[in-house]
């Protein structure tokens, strides 16, 4: 499908995405593309957003491809068919 | 070593370069064994923790005759290192790091602070300690972090307080390198509880390998002055999902408000955030509190369904209680809404924010 946008979803978040590691979505903006996905995982809205469910959680970073949506439009980042959107979580590990 | 631009000059700047390797783990096992080995003058490393036998698979420096000794994994690293390369002088430093010691660890004898700072550390409650000291001084800082499959490697060339006269700036900011810092890019921890850690859901020993290496090929540029070569992206691999890439964040200084980096505000350095511990008299506990910019509300289920495979773990709404084995000692590890924490088994702090840290995560 041309208008495909493929979510990247991180390992902490897959247990509310169905154990996906990628979500194929439809949606010409980042916040539309979020918006289908947390449709279809209502449980990760709660992760992404913060109360009111608007605004992104900080401690979370979204790119579009290679770039940072908070660069770009944030939510209002448009999208085309084949972009991929990442959930990059900071890593706390080591 | 024969490679453009480092040669028997580059060699001679690592004999007189000082890493401080903070956290001495998975990452800062292969940090250290790496930078000893390449010629590093002077290793600092810090650590908290003891060694266990379930870190031997991943913690590549330490082997079953250190678990047997009980050794801390700091001097542990110091005697392996002695071995290695004995030209390499190294610092133990058996401590929690935080904003009240940092400072005077990073200086050397001679008053001089380290060269470069290389994250190996478990908590971004450290890790944000770290990178306001490394802006507040201009020092170099590699940051990494690995969980389950998954790494993350950024190289951060701090910019100086905005209005430092040229002569002033560091090299990096005069060659036109200086990065966005970790806050630029994530401007808030991930809260307790939120993200699985390498004691709870495990690491796999490669993507430890992989993204350490990475942060010591950084190392090795930044310390023989090849900026020019250093990464300006922000690297993330995930080995199961054969997934490699590199996201573009250099624009997260010029675009953002960063307390850190822009602001110079050092809340983490300055105590304003963090946790701060207090020992529960007569009770053989630790109390860790929580600050963070926003109330935390922590995700009971999500840390009891982790902690489960570790002991007991009981769950009501307004707390959660479990029994872990750390080391060979038992714990009682309450936690509360707020993301207050009381560890039973201790009365050190040290030992408290590292079950914390090892458990929950932060
Ligand atoms: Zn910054």
């Amino acid at each position: 499908m041309s208008d495909t946008i493929t979510i990247q979803i991180p390992t902490p978040l897959r247990p509310q995405a169905g154990d996906n590691a990628t979500v194929d979505v439809t949606g010409s903006t980042v916040g539309e593309a979020l918006g289908a996905l947390t449709q279809q995982f209502p449980e990760l809205g709660g992760r992404l957003f913060k109360e009111g469910g608007n605004e992104v959680n900080r401690f979370i970073n979204f790119y579009v491809n290679d770039e940072d949506i908070r660069f770009l439009e944030n939510l209002d980042t448009p999208l085309k068919g084949g972009d991929e959107l990442s959930i990059v979580p900071a890593i706390a590990g080591g | 070593m024969l490679l453009p631009g480092f040669g028997e000059e580059g060699q001679q700047k690592l004999r007189e370069s000082t890493a401080f390797i903070v956290g001495c783990g998975a990452l800062g096992t292969v940090i250290a064994n790496m930078l000893a080995r390449a010629g590093v003058g002077h290793l600092i490393i810090a650590d908290r923790d003891f060694i266990e036998v379930t870190n031997l698979q991943r913690q590549v420096l330490f082997d079953e005759g250190d678990v047997a000794d009980g050794i801390p994994k700091a001097e542990a690293a110091k005697r392996k290192i002695a071995r290695i390369n004995s030209q390499v002088k190294v610092t133990a430093i058996v401590d929690d790091i935080n904003h009240t010691n940092i400072e005077r660890l990073i200086t050397c004898e001679d008053g001089s602070k380290a060269d470069i700072i290389v994250d190996g550390v478990d908590n971004f409650e450290t890790r944000f300690v770290v990178n306001d000291v490394a802006v507040k001084h201009g020092i170099p800082y590699i940051y990494g972090g690995a969980v389950g499959t998954v790494g993350m490697t950024y190289a951060i060339l701090p910019h100086a307080a905005p209005g430092t006269d040229d002569a002033n700036q560091p090299s990096w900011e005069r060659a036109g390198r200086a990065t966005p810092c970790i806050r630029c890019i994530f401007e808030q921890a991930p809260p307790p509880g939120m993200n699985p850690t390498c004691d709870t859901a495990g690491v796999i020993g490669p993507v430890v390998s992989i993204i350490a290496n990475y942060q010591v090929a950084e190392t090795l540029k930044v310390l023989t002055g090849n900026l020019d070569a250093v990464n300006p992206a922000m690297v993330h691999v995930d080995l199961w999902q054969n997934h490699l890439k590199q996201f573009k964040v250099a624009r997260a200084y010029d675009a953002g408000e960063c307390v850190c980096c822009k602001k110079r505000e050092f809340e983490f350095l300055d105590g304003k955030f963090g946790s701060s511990t207090t020992t529960l008299c007569g009770r053989n506990a630790v109390q860790l509190t929580q600050k963070s910019a926003d109330g935390d509300r922590l995700d009971f289920e999500a840390i009891a369904d982790r902690l489960r495979p570790h002991g007991t773990v009981k769950v009501n709404p307004f707390m959660l209680r479990a029994d872990i084995h750390d080391n060979g000692e038992p714990y009682e590890l309450t936690l509360f809404k707020d993301g207050r924490a009381i560890v039973k088994g201790t009365k050190e702090a040290t030992t408290a924010k590292n079950i914390y840290a090892k458990y929950v995560g932060g």
